[in-house]
């Protein structure tokens, strides 16, 4: 029975170990903003040789400085966040979420500090489709609660898309002719296809856009996190932190609205 | 066609091990606890003790009959809801009590089987020396039903770790978290998913040869 005993004691301490692993995660201060994220949304945010890193990572980290919060990253599959957020494990989620008048009604969002469009993706000498209209009777893929399958359910001819959700790869499923196209926010789409090994391309022009924000619970404690981090938000604007940031992962700045389009919300808002 | 980026694969082998002792350390609590409870649970059903034996078979009704990914974003996510202290359970914890009851649910029936195998003479030839039920069910059935259990068993032990990778839709970057995040930014998905199946290979492997080990030993008394 000695092998027995050998392997409980094994567990004993491997269950100790863990015990105060454990201990270590619970442990979360008044001053600490937990930020849910995929850690799989190149380059927002992702993971390259074990570090955490991107777009989300900068601004967040940013923001920190100026609040004074200890900023900390809790990463989970894209689908769990938002019960993440829901269940309190989380304060915020910094993944390019998209404001939709349905989150609106759950969640208070920061002001949005990212403009971007859909873009509809396909694999590299797909000219069949170019945009949102040749969608019709192809297989379109997206990520597994994201705003964009909402976004085709609300075209005219959304009955005869063939629209499939994943958990993650949607990439992959397009390069290798699986699916017909995904879709996504242009600037991950153009970065993906610039940095990375797949054969994909941007199909026309992004049909619809997009401002990402941070959602925060509808509650006191989460209203008052939000109007810290809104204020902190503006002086990284203004001090042009969150413009630099931008340079420095896409070489443009995402985080204004399109000059153009300041005008025309200025003016007539059709 | 492009080739193996075999550098990256030599370059992820380090960084994917760091993750181990989390993955083997969740299915090791696991399957303790689920050695414990299934143990109870299938004595309940041996014995038909009454309220408990119904209550033991609901138990496990409902932990066999839905999958495991249900089981932990009902627990982890919708319980919450209701019982807010639960939300101070975190992700390591959950997926260890969420691997516990689901794989429990099974490892009862197998050992059920494995005692109600063991022939019935056993039993009245231990009684006929005067042994009560409790002597008989612990130094006579149970030695031997875990012989016979055994090799299922460790079946189910393999299952869990490789079930732990469920753990990262709970924000616990695991093994296989940690190479979906990996493979997510180099977009180089074959070669990091051929090194994290690998690594599940080898550890597979290394149980089964303590497998073939521990049944030899178990064992011994039935050699001639």
């Amino acid at each position: 029975m000695t092998a027995f005993k050998t392997l409980a004691r094994t567990l004993a301490i491997t269950s100790l170990g863990m015990t105060t692993l454990m201990g270590a995660a619970t442990a979360a201060q008044a001053d600490t903003l937990r930020v849910g994220m995929s850690g799989s949304y190149y380059p927002f945010t992702f993971v390259e040789r074990d570090k955490l890193q991107g777009f989300e990572v900068d601004v967040l980290n940013a923001i920190g400085e100026q609040t004074g919060d200890d900023i900390k990253f809790v990463t989970a599959s894209f689908s769990g966040l938002a019960g993440m957020l829901d269940s309190g494990r989380v304060d915020t989620i910094a993944n390019q979420i998209t404001i939709t008048p349905e989150r609106q009604e759950k969640y208070a969002f920061s002001e949005p500090y990212v403009y971007d469009g859909a873009q509809v993706v396909v694999r590299k000498g797909n000219d069949s489709i170019h945009g949102v209209e040749d969608l019709k009777g192809k297989t379109v893929i997206m990520n597994l609660g994201s705003n964009y399958e909402t976004l085709l359910k609300s075209l005219p001819y959304a009955d005869e898309i063939n629209l499939k959700t994943y958990e993650s790869n949607i990439e992959q499923d397009v390069a290798l002719g699986r699916a017909d196209a995904f879709v996504m926010d242009r600037t991950s789409a153009s970065q993906v296809i610039k940095d990375k090994p797949l054969p994909l391309q941007l199909a026309g022009q992004p049909f619809s856009r997009i401002e990402n924000a941070l959602p925060f619970r509808n509650d006191d404690a989460g209203r008052a996190q939000r109007d810290r981090v809104n204020e902190a938000l503006d002086t990284l604007r203004d001090n042009g932190t969150l413009k630099e940031i931008s340079e420095k992962w896409f070489g443009n700045d995402i985080t204004s609205l399109p000059s153009a389009e300041q005008s025309e919300k200025t003016g007539s808002d059709t | 066609m492009q080739a193996l980026n075999l550098d990256y694969m030599l370059g992820l082998v380090p960084i994917l091990l760091g993750y181990l002792p989390l993955t083997l350390g969740m299915a090791a609590a696991g399957m303790v606890c689920a050695l414990i409870l299934s143990c109870a649970l299938a004595v309940i059903r041996v014995s038909r003790l009454p309220v408990l034996n119904q209550a033991a078979q609901v138990f496990i009704s409902f932990f066999r009959g839905t999958p495991l990914l249900v089981q932990l974003f009902l627990f982890y996510y919708g319980l919450p809801q209701f019982l807010s202290f639960l939300v101070s359970i975190n992700g390591v914890t959950a997926t260890i009590m969420g691997l516990t009851l689901h794989f429990s649910a099974y490892m009862a029936e197998s050992i059920r089987a494995a005692i109600t195998g063991i022939d019935r003479s056993q039993t009245e030839a231990a009684q006929s020396i005067g042994m009560t039920n409790a002597q008989t069910m612990r130094r006579i059935i149970l030695p031997q039903a875990t012989r016979v259990a055994t090799p299922t068993l460790m079946n189910y032990f393999i299952d869990m770790i490789k079930s732990t990778s469920l753990a990262f839709t709970l924000g616990v970057t695991e093994l296989m978290g940690a190479t979906q995040k990996e493979a997510a930014s180099s977009f180089l998905y074959f070669e990091a998913f051929l090194v994290v199946a690998v690594i599940y290979w080898i550890i597979v492997e290394a149980l089964s040869w303590c497998q073939k080990r521990l049944e030899k030993r178990l064992n011994r008394a039935y050699q001639r």
